[in-house]
């Protein structure tokens, strides 16, 4: 298999600045995007995709290309990274979750595009994070559901079983958002 | 449409109205910083390597996860494991049934026995 990655990794361990700059070209938004959705915190994001790099670096001299892509891995670390984070918050209080999902108070019609990605992006914040983390890699990475799975570490049935429940949930949640494209073919 | 097909048309519909994420300026050159940082106090030599080595190890047991992680496991396997090797044997040794070569045979093989025990 080849990686298009392989070689710049294994120069950017040997301290090649060039190759470093190359990768960095290459996943730092897509993984910024991710670890953005799934963490919904700009910040917190920034400082996990620093940490990806970080670890990046520290196993770059030992990256031997075998039968995983080099971009499993890297998806696979800043997945960990964002579990790590979302565990060590804080448990929301019940009054707050409550105030935040409260669908029932949504106007559902005349919603302009910032308010309409508002909604959605509240209405993916609520999802599982397991879910959450099979959506965006099959959108924003647009994953296959093979890589997806590998990513993941599961089996490739697992993986198609979060998304199918995961996109139920967005739609139930997002039901109320009347006139919006997705009811249509 | 299948509800699952119809699902995922949504679901990408609605994704796909989210606004972009545009990382921040200056944003790559940050990570590019940190490059320059983690090159230039990299460390050389024999312990280098050991730790290096040890990196590689618990990475490959839990990608992406921080060293005490895979270290508890491992000290935890080993902990019950060892409370299970030293407890078990005397738990097991306290079932079996005991005699002794010292004290007469509590039973009896014959009626004639049982017999003469009464006298």
């Amino acid at each position: 298999m080849h990686d298009p990655d392989a070689e710049d990794v294994a120069k950017a361990g040997r301290g090649d600045r060039d190759a470093a700059a190359r990768l960095i070209a290459r996943h730092s938004a897509k993984l910024l995007t991710v670890a953005g959705r799934m963490l919904s915190s700009r910040a917190e994001a920034e400082d996990a995709v620093q940490e990806v790099f970080l670890r990046l670096w520290t196993h770059a001299g030992r990256w031997r290309p075998g039968s995983a892509k080099f971009e499993t891995w890297l998806y696979r670390v800043m997945l960990n990274q964002c579990y790590d984070r979302l565990r060590r918050r804080p448990t929301q209080p019940l009054e707050e979750a409550a105030e935040v999902a409260d669908e029932a108070a949504l106007p559902g019609v005349g919603l302009d595009d910032g308010q309409m990605g508002r909604e959605i992006a509240r209405a993916l914040e609520t999802l599982p994070e397991r879910q959450k983390a099979a959506i965006l890699l099959c959108h924003f990475k647009e994953c296959g559901n093979i890589e997806a799975a590998e990513i993941m570490g599961l089996s490739v049935e697992a993986l198609e079983s979060l998304l199918a429940r995961g996109r139920r949930a967005l739609r139930a949640q997002l039901q109320h958002l009347k006139g919006f494209a997705g009811d249509g073919p | 449409m299948t509800d699952e097909s119809s699902d995922r048309t949504f679901a990408d519909r609605a994704l796909k109205r989210l606004p972009a994420e545009v990382p921040p300026p200056g944003f790559e050159a940050a990570l590019l910083a940190a490059y320059d940082a983690w090159h230039a106090r990299r460390p050389q030599g024999r312990w280098a390597a050991l730790g290096a080595g040890l990196r590689q190890f618990s990475e490959s047991i839990w990608p992406g996860a921080p060293a005490w992680a895979p270290a508890s496991a491992f000290a935890f396997a080993l902990l019950l494991g060892a409370g299970l090797g030293v407890t078990l044997p005397s738990v097991l040794a306290d079932e079996q049934p005991t005699f002794s070569l010292e004290q007469p045979a509590a039973f009896s093989l014959s009626a004639a026995d049982a017999a003469q025990e009464d006298m």
